[in-house]
Formats: C-alpha cells, sequence, structure tokens
C-alpha cells in the first residue's frame, strides 16, 4: 500500500497539471485510481495530505517553467494547489482521474472508440484559447428557435380567450387573469425567440460576407494567375514563331538555291542579312513587325503556291493557338489599356480577337496595325491618297475605304515576307515573276499594288491584295464576308465586289432605289418625304452597311434603313423611323440594330419589320455595336455607353469627369466589341481597351 | 449574461432524443448546406445527434462539435458545455469532467455546468464503485485460487 500511495500521489499530482488524463493514460493510472475509491474515508483523508504535499511540490517547478510564457496559467495553478488543501476539493481530485471501468474497457479496446478519440481530440492551446466575448445569443437558442414553432397552434386559443373576457362571469375572472399573464408570457417567450432569429440572420449573413469576401479575394488571385499564364502564353508561343521563321528560312534558302540554282543575288547565309536589311527600304519597318505571332504563318506555302496567292482567304493560316480569355474575368467596365495611336481624331478602328492585332485609321491620313497584347505599333497600311473612313478587319484581312475614292485590301500574313532574315528579294521576285499572268488578268493596278519592287512606300505595302476603285465619289462605308465585300460611297451607290476576283461585281443605285419605291402603288409617298430629311451635309450619304448571304442592309443619310436582296438587286424593304441619318447599323438573324444622328438607338425585328426596341441618348450616335448581351454605343461623349440587354440596364464605360487640369476628356467617336472586349477610338488619337 | 439561464440547457434536455422525424430534418438541412454549412444547422444536427440514444450518432454529434469548436473561435465556450454534455453521454466522464470545468473555471455561477458537475461525480461513483466491485471480485477468486495453488504446492512440497 505504501509503495501505490506514492505513485498515486505522482498520478494524482500529474492529472491537474496536464489537466488531460488522456495524454498520459499508462494503464497503473487509472487501477490506482479505483484502488483509491475502495479505501475508506479516513484513510483518504490521510492519504490526501500526502497527495497534497506530492502534488505541490510537483506542481512547483512545473508551474516556475511554465510561467515565462503563460502568466495566467500559473495563476491557475496556484489557485487549484490552494483548492487541494480543502478536504472536498481533495476528495474530489482524487476522483479526477479516474475513468469508470466501461469507459477504460472502451477507450482502450474498442477500434472505433480509440478512431473517435482521436478524432474529437482537442488540443490543450485551443482549450485554453477560449475567447470571452459571447454572441448576442446561444448555439442553443438558436437551436430552439429553428424548431418548428409551437406557438402558432396555440394563436386560435387566445382568441377563446378574448371572447372568454367578453363572455365570462366575474367570478371566472381570476382564471382568466391567470390565462392571460400565462398568455401574456408564452408571447414574451414568442418575441424572444423572434429577436434571436433576427440575429440569427443577420449572423449568417455576415457570415456570408465573409465568405464573399474570401472569394473574391481567392478570385483576385487566381485572376493574376490567369494574367501571368496568358503573359507566358504569349511569350512561348513568340518563342515558337521564331523557332518556326528560322526554319523556313533555312528551307527557303534551301529551296531557292535548289530552284534558281547560280543566282547570284541569293545570299549565301543569313550572317550578311542584317547590313543588307540596314539598307534596303525594309529597313524603315520597325523590328516589332516581325515579331507580331500573327504575321509568321507558313509563308512558305504562300510562296510556292501561286494559287494561294490569288486566294489569299482561302489559304489564310489558322489562328493564335492559344486564345486569350483574361477580359472574360475582369469586371465590367474595367480599363484593360490605352495607346496613343494617332495625334488626329481616329475615324475607323476594328480588331480581330481580343489581344489579337488592331487597326486604325485617322484624319492624319494614316493607317496603322496594332498588337494589342503588347500595345506595339507593327506597321503602316500606306497606298490610300487620302484619309481613310472606314474599314474591317477578319482574321488577317483588312479592307479599307477611302475619301480617295478606293478601297483596299491587304492581308496581314504577308507582312512575314519581311521578316527578319532570309532571301526576300528573291522571294518577291519569284512572286512577281511567277504570277505575273494571273495578275495582269485581273486588273493591272492589282499587280502593281501588289508587287513591291515597283512601290517604294515603306509600312506594310507587301499586305496590299486589291485595290477597288471603280467609285467615284469618297467611299464611306464598307463590309466583308468570305468573298464579298459591299461599300457604300459619296456616290450614292452601293457595289458589291467579288474578293477572289478583285472585281465589282453589282452596283446598286440608293437614289434609284428611291425614286422606285416612291412610285411604286400603295408605297406611302408622302411617309418618304417626311422622313427623308433635307440632306446633311456633314452625314455621309451611305453612313453605314452591313450584308450577310444575299442580305444587305443599308443605313443612309435619311434616315431610311433599306433592306435590299443582293440577288435581284432590288430594295426589298425600308425601315422607316429614324428622323437623322443612319450612322451604324447590326444585324444577327433575329435583330437589326441601328444608330443615328437623330441620337436614338433602334432595335428592329428583322421578320416583322417593326421596331422591336429603342431608345436614345443625349447627343447623335456615331458608332455602335452589340453582341448576344449588350450594345455599345459612342454617342459624342467622353464615355462609351453600354445598354445590357439580359438586364436592361444602361450604364457608362470609362470616366466622364473632367481630367483634374479642368479639360474635358476627350470624346468618343469609334467604338467596337467582340466578346466583351471592348475598343474606343477618340478624337484625340487615344485608344482605350476595356473589358465590359 | 444575465440570461444565462436560458442560454444553455441542462443535462436533462440531453436525455430526452428527438423523434427519428425530427432528427432527418436537422439531416438534411445540415447535408443540404454542404461544404458551406452553416454554424447553427451544424450545431443543431450535432445538438440532435447528441439527444439521441444511439451511441453511433452521439459520436458524430460530438465530433461536429469538435469542428464548430475548431472552426468558430466565438463559439468555444458554450461548446466547451456541448462536449462535456456529449462525452458525459457517452460516458466518457473524464473528458466531460474536463471539458466542463473548463466552463466552470470562466463562468463559476454556470448552473448548467454546476449541475454537469454533479451528475458526472454521481456516474463515476455509481460505476466506479461498481467497477471496483467487480475488480474486488475477481482480486479475491484470484487470491483465493492462488492461495489454494500455493497451498498445493506447499503440500506436494
Amino acid at each position: 500500500m505504501d509503495a501505490q500511495s506514492t505513485t498515486a500521489g505522482g498520478t494524482v499530482g500529474e492529472a491537474p497539471a496536464s489537466r488531460n488524463p488522456r495524454q498520459g493514460p499508462d494503464g497503473g493510472e487509472s487501477l490506482i485510481g479505483h484502488a483509491l475509491t475502495a479505501v475508506s474515508g479516513r484513510d483518504v483523508q490521510a492519504f490526501g495530505r500526502t497527495v497534497t504535499a506530492t502534488a505541490a511540490t510537483l506542481i512547483q517547478p512545473f508551474g516556475d517553467s511554465i510561467s515565462a510564457t503563460s502568466n495566467h496559467y500559473q495563476h491557475a495553478m496556484t489557485d487549484i494547489s490552494k483548492e487541494l488543501r480543502k478536504p472536498s476539493i481533495q476528495n474530489r481530485m482524487l476522483g479526477f482521474a479516474q475513468r469508470t471501468p466501461t469507459e477504460l474497457v472502451r477507450s482502450k479496446l474498442s477500434t472505433t472508440e480509440i478512431q473517435h478519440r482521436a478524432l474529437t481530440f482537442l488540443p490543450e492551446d485551443l482549450l485554453r484559447a477560449i475567447p470571452d466575448q459571447e454572441s448576442q445569443y446561444s448555439l442553443f437558442q438558436g437551436f430552439q428557435a429553428t424548431l418548428p414553432d409551437p406557438k402558432k397552434s396555440r394563436k386560435p386559443s387566445k382568441k377563446d380567450g378574448q371572447k372568454q373576457i367578453t363572455d365570462s362571469d366575474v367570478d371566472s375572472n381570476t382564471s382568466v387573469v391567470e390565462k392571460l399573464t400565462k398568455e401574456r408570457e408564452d408571447l414574451a417567450h414568442q418575441l424572444e425567440i423572434y429577436s434571436v432569429r433576427k440575429n440569427m440572420a443577420s449572423s449568417e449573413i455576415r457570415e456570408i460576407d465573409i465568405k464573399i469576401a474570401n472569394l473574391n479575394a481567392m478570385r483576385h488571385i487566381v485572376l493574376e494567375r490567369l494574367a501571368k499564364l496568358e503573359q507566358e502564353e504569349a511569350q512561348l508561343e513568340h518563342e515558337i514563331l521564331e523557332v518556326d521563321n528560322k526554319i523556313e528560312d533555312i528551307q527557303e534558302d534551301m529551296d531557292s538555291v535548289h530552284l534558281e540554282e547560280g543566282d547570284s543575288d541569293t545570299p549565301s547565309s543569313d550572317t550578311n542579312n542584317g547590313s543588307f536589311m540596314s539598307e534596303s527600304v525594309y529597313g524603315k519597318l520597325s523590328n516589332s513587325t516581325f515579331k507580331n505571332p500573327k504575321k509568321h504563318r507558313s509563308k512558305s506555302k504562300s510562296n510556292t503556291n501561286a494559287t494561294s496567292f490569288k486566294s489569299p482567304i482561302l489559304t489564310r493560316p489558322a489562328g493564335r493557338k492559344s486564345m486569350p480569355i483574361l477580359h472574360e474575368h475582369f469586371e465590367p467596365g474595367t480599363r484593360i489599356s490605352e495607346y496613343q495611336t494617332h495625334t488626329d481624331s481616329i475615324t475607323s478602328l476594328d480588331f480581330d480577337v481580343p489581344f489579337g492585332t488592331m487597326v486604325t485609321a485617322a484624319l492624319d491620313d494614316t493607317v496603322r496595325v496594332w498588337d494589342l497584347s503588347s500595345g506595339r505599333c507593327l506597321g503602316m497600311l500606306e497606298g490610300h491618297r487620302a484619309s481613310v473612313r472606314c474599314l474591317q478587319v477578319e482574321d488577317n484581312l483588312v479592307a479599307t475605304g477611302s475619301v480617295d475614292a478606293s478601297i483596299r485590301l491587304w492581308d496581314l500574313s504577308r507582312a512575314e515576307t519581311y521578316s527578319g532574315a532570309g532571301n526576300h528579294i528573291n522571294k518577291k521576285k519569284k512572286y512577281n515573276g511567277e504570277d505575273a499572268d494571273d495578275e495582269e488578268t485581273d486588273d493591272g493596278r492589282q499587280s502593281s499594288a501588289i508587287s513591291t519592287g515597283v512601290s517604294s512606300a515603306a509600312g506594310l505595302t507587301e499586305c496590299a491584295v486589291h485595290c477597288l476603285d471603280s467609285h467615284v465619289d469618297e467611299v464611306t462605308a464598307i463590309y466583308f464576308q468570305g468573298d464579298t465585300l459591299v461599300s457604300g460611297s459619296a456616290d450614292k451607290t452601293l457595289r458589291q465586289w467579288d474578293l477572289e476576283k478583285g472585281r465589282c461585281v453589282q452596283t446598286l443605285d440608293v437614289l434609284w432605289a428611291a425614286a422606285q419605291s416612291s412610285i411604286v402603288p400603295g408605297a406611302d409617298d408622302s411617309k418618304w418625304r417626311s422622313t427623308g430629311r433635307s440632306a446633311d451635309i456633314k452625314a455621309d450619304f451611305v453612313g453605314t452597311l452591313q450584308c450577310f448571304d444575299a442580305a444587305l442592309a443599308c443605313g443612309t443619310a435619311d434616315g431610311l434603313v433599306r433592306l435590299w436582296d443582293l440577288r435581284s438587286g432590288q430594295v426589298h424593304r425600308s425601315l422607316v423611323g429614324h428622323t437623322g441619318p443612319v450612322t451604324c447599323l447590326q444585324f444577327d438573324d433575329v435583330h437589326l440594330v441601328t444608330g443615328s444622328l437623330d441620337r436614338s438607338i433602334r432595335i428592329w425585328d428583322l421578320r416583322t419589320g417593326s421596331i422591336f426596341d429603342a431608345y436614345g441618348y443625349d447627343n447623335p450616335i456615331t458608332s455602335m455595336q452589340f453582341d448576344a448581351r449588350r450594345i455599345v454605343s459612342a454617342a459624342q461623349e467622353p464615355v462609351v455607353k453600354v445598354y445590357d440587354k439580359a438586364d436592361g440596364r444602361h450604364w457608362d464605360c470609362g470616366n466622364k469627369e473632367p481630367l483634374e487640369d479642368g479639360k474635358e476628356r476627350s470624346i468618343v467617336d469609334q467604338v467596337r466589341m467582340k466578346d466583351g472586349y471592348l475598343v474606343e477610338g477618340r478624337r484625340d488619337g487615344v485608344v482605350g481597351v476595356w473589358a465590359c | 449574461m444575465a440570461s444565462s439561464a436560458d442560454r444553455l440547457p441542462y443535462a436533462a434536455d440531453a436525455e430526452s432524443p428527438l423523434k427519428e422525424a425530427e432528427l432527418a430534418v436537422l439531416r438534411k438541412q445540415y447535408e443540404g448546406e454542404g461544404q458551406f454549412v452553416g454554424v447553427q444547422t451544424k450545431f443543431n444536427y450535432a445538438w440532435g445527434l447528441i439527444k439521441s440514444d444511439k451511441r453511433a450518432e452521439q459520436q458524430l454529434g460530438v465530433r461536429l462539435l469538435t469542428d464548430i469548436f475548431k472552426d468558430y473561435p466565438e463559439r468555444r465556450r458554450e461548446c466547451v458545455y456541448y462536449l462535456a454534455l456529449g462525452h458525459y453521454r457517452l460516458g466518457n466522464y473524464a473528458e466531460a469532467r474536463q471539458y466542463n470545468e473548463i466552463l466552470l473555471g470562466k463562468e463559476p455561477g454556470n448552473l448548467q455546468a454546476q449541475s454537469l458537475r454533479g451528475l458526472i461525480d454521481d456516474k463515476v461513483a455509481r460505476e466506479g464503485l461498481l467497477g471496483v466491485a467487480i475488480i474486488g471480485g475477481v482480486a479475491m477468486v484470484a487470491t483465493i485460487v492462488g492461495s489454494a495453488i500455493w497451498k498445493g504446492v506447499a503440500k506436494k512440497r
């Protein structure tokens, strides 16, 4: 027994120190505990004293060592050692480390129990770190509040009680009062429950807010990761293309040596190209031109294959391997970038894909090509003798319509013929030599435009494919799709072109069509007159047009939108409504959207020809484009007007406020959008890129 | 807290199991909220489980409460009481006492915790005595057998 008591003393002393019997459960501990309960109360008292002494000596050094780190813990320990001296506490302390036999057996033998213990184990530091502040309601109150309300069944009884008041006699009054007090208590309780429920709801909202904040933070991190990935992706693609180019150059070297054996012009190696290039006219080209991924494509194919030259559309190489998606994850209205592209007002702009290639035209008579991902100018499209009024970019093809009454078609993928090193002169000569017959049968001018030997202008002139110049006045609107290009001009005609052959295939006289419609019986003559305004000198006669297959829609200065059938060359429907010149239109399979200088945007139903929707702004609309979700337009404001069709919301993309120095921000004249990637051009030559 | 009397349930509350259907409602709600389950829903289910008669359900309840304890520091103080109750229901009196004492250390006047302390003491004393009786009996038998063998050995000598 003596030997046992000392061991027990040690165990009992340890128990409060560790406060977690599970941490050191040696089998003897509990067994001794049971043995202790067996000894009589008197023995326990005596035994307890020795235990206290042992425990005190054990606790004291232990507490000291801990004290440096946790002060209150030491206090707790001294408190416990003080309390240990009280007999009643001593009794309890003796039982402290105890486990009942069933508990012991379970904790030692059953695997599920052991598993459960491991799962529900709470480390000491967590148990100590219990904050003081209380929530507004306890979980138990919350639990009670979520239980189905038993009070509801009592509501009828309340009415009964009220009835009783009116019906009852005096002697039943006391019971009624009792009942009512009880009811009052019930109601008070109910009120309490409601307040708990209210607190629950508000705290739940707070929890959700925190979660949203966390998720937003996570989104931000992932967005940054995405941006970085896209950067690296672009870098890789660039490197791949560079390697491809090198391979192709070497192959071309070999080919040309093979084809034109003994040609003295052929540079023997790449090494002397640097000096050669710098002396040539092509040296004017900025080096960045050659770095655009889009322009380094299957050049050997187009060089060696004569047919591909004739129809560049068909052999156009596939687009970028990777698709940038970053802009889709920006908040609508976020500015992605901004470039100073021109020094004068931008007259037209377009781009192929988000972060792809953009072409801008301005009143400074230049047409520039830009890489939207890097913001670099890749070169200039030169050839027009006056400023370009309208342009369209589709993959590598660019069409420009100019005040000089000509339309030019460019294939940007041909810019690669300049790229880096190699026997480019030879290649071009080869071009002309092989293709001369085809070209001359097509159009003499075209071959001159294409032949680089003749055109000494710098820039991306090599890209020129066709020059279409049958119009006799400035070209104000163009649109192409596939091999068909349609153009509208101030000579009051529309022309349809075959891009493969480079020829005008049809001319549509708008004035003649207007006269036709006015003399057709049944057509309301007065209506046409009333909507037709006196010609606005500033407005283009043909403000805009778009075609799809055989359908052509054009908007003119008289405020009419005419739908043509290209097969018959007839106007088959006129949409009357705008009171000012139509400046922009776009249609899909159901709707036609038009913007006009009369400050309104109208959405027409193509099937019925009636107005589907319309809204207006404060200023004339100069440019508009829509996609599945929104309609973006430029309304002579420093911002882009966006109409969200999905939720019917109007908002401004951009900053309307004047600059810090009090100057007004420049007006947005042109706007283009694809897949929520919006590009706007301003009067001061700045192009802004936005997510919307 | 003035209303501390209402804020925590007494141990007797934990002794009355919910109906299967009621527990099913709580479970459905808990499972319905999935990964982002709210603390109240989690507690409701845990509390319903602890009230159950089935040991497995009680264990699950204690596990959920442990999760709440770990995840929501502002709920720890009450949670420690529910953990004590849960372990008490499971028969893990050492843990029950440990957790209950922690709460009593924070709130010495807590009636619920005081009553739980009494209940735990009673249980331990009763089961302890029972266990000691069994062990005692076993020891007695062992002594008798042992002495008999000893005697037999001695006789043989």
